[in-house]
């Protein structure tokens, strides 16, 4: 009766790794700058899913693996904007957001 | 099989279809739709992992905030925004296929092997303890966020400001 499935690490540590696999996989699929940010976000969000489980199954007497999972996500929200706003001067100098075109850093 | 456990199995259903479409849909919007539906699912897995704060800061600053911006990224870049040759839906198929092989190989070969099948122990972390930790152990890390934020905020100011005059 107590056997839930939401009672076992492994759900949790399958979802986490299939975030980070599909995110990888979009780091490479994904043509576009923006696409690109989309498959990052993917893959921090497994990191934080990954070290809240592992925190809620492995260390169960402290709060740091939550903690952590807390400054992911403002290291996440700040890298987003930094990333999108290069983003935007990147589309205002050249007319598009396709990483494999650019091929200078300078002017 | 419960009504909790049905609800977690489409929870985690929701996210892994969320997830293959944010990273396999054509269109971008449609990518940013899957990655929301991802993150309230991970939303969820939080909520079951006895961390309801996480929960909701993860749907405040995730959906809220980043998706937000994403949005509007895509908005600003949008008409002009030549489309780039993606996959065929052969191929997509088998990037589907292959991220579901690799992720299945590595979760048996290295998940399954280091944490052994226990049972879950009780957890009784609150809320208060996370914000205890952030005010003694954590103070220093925190602080750095803060700065790290400020910084970022300087950084998109002054892109946007210097950019204004060459076009």
């Amino acid at each position: 009766m107590t056997d839930f499935f939401y009672n076992h690490l492994h759900v949790y540590l399958f979802v986490a790794l299939f975030l980070l696999v599909s995110g990888i996989l979009g780091l490479v699929y994904r043509r576009t700058l923006i696409g690109m940010l989309v498959a990052m976000e993917l893959i921090m969000n497994g990191a934080g899913l990954n070290l809240v489980a592992l925190n809620r199954f492995i260390a169960v007497e402290n709060a740091t693996g939550m903690a952590f999972t807390l400054i992911i996500m403002g290291i996440a929200a700040a890298e987003a904007a930094i990333a999108l706003g290069i983003i935007i001067l990147i589309f205002r100098k050249y007319r598009h957001v396709e990483g494999a075109e650019l091929q200078e850093m300078k002017d | 099989m419960s009504i909790g456990d049905l609800l977690f199995l489409f929870i985690v259903g929701v996210t892994l279809a969320g997830a293959l479409a944010a990273v396999l849909a054509g269109s971008i919007v449609y990518a940013l739709m899957g990655l929301v539906v991802t993150m309230f699912g991970v939303a969820g897995l939080y909520v079951y992992l006895h961390s309801p704060f996480l929960a909701m800061v993860q749907i405040l600053i995730y959906v809220g905030a980043i998706t937000v911006l994403i949005a509007f990224a895509i908005m600003l870049i949008g008409p002009q925004y030549r489309r780039p040759k993606e996959w065929t839906t052969l191929g997509k198929l088998g990037a589907a296929a292959g991220v579901a092989v690799v992720t299945l190989g590595l979760f048996v070969k290295f998940v399954m092997e280091v944490f052994p099948r226990t049972k879950a122990p009780a957890f009784t972390v609150t809320t208060k303890q996370i914000g205890a930790l952030f005010f003694k152990d954590l103070v220093l890390p925190f602080e750095l966020i803060s700065l790290l934020i400020v910084v970022a905020i300087l950084g998109a100011i002054m892109l946007a400001l210097f950019a204004r005059g060459d076009k």
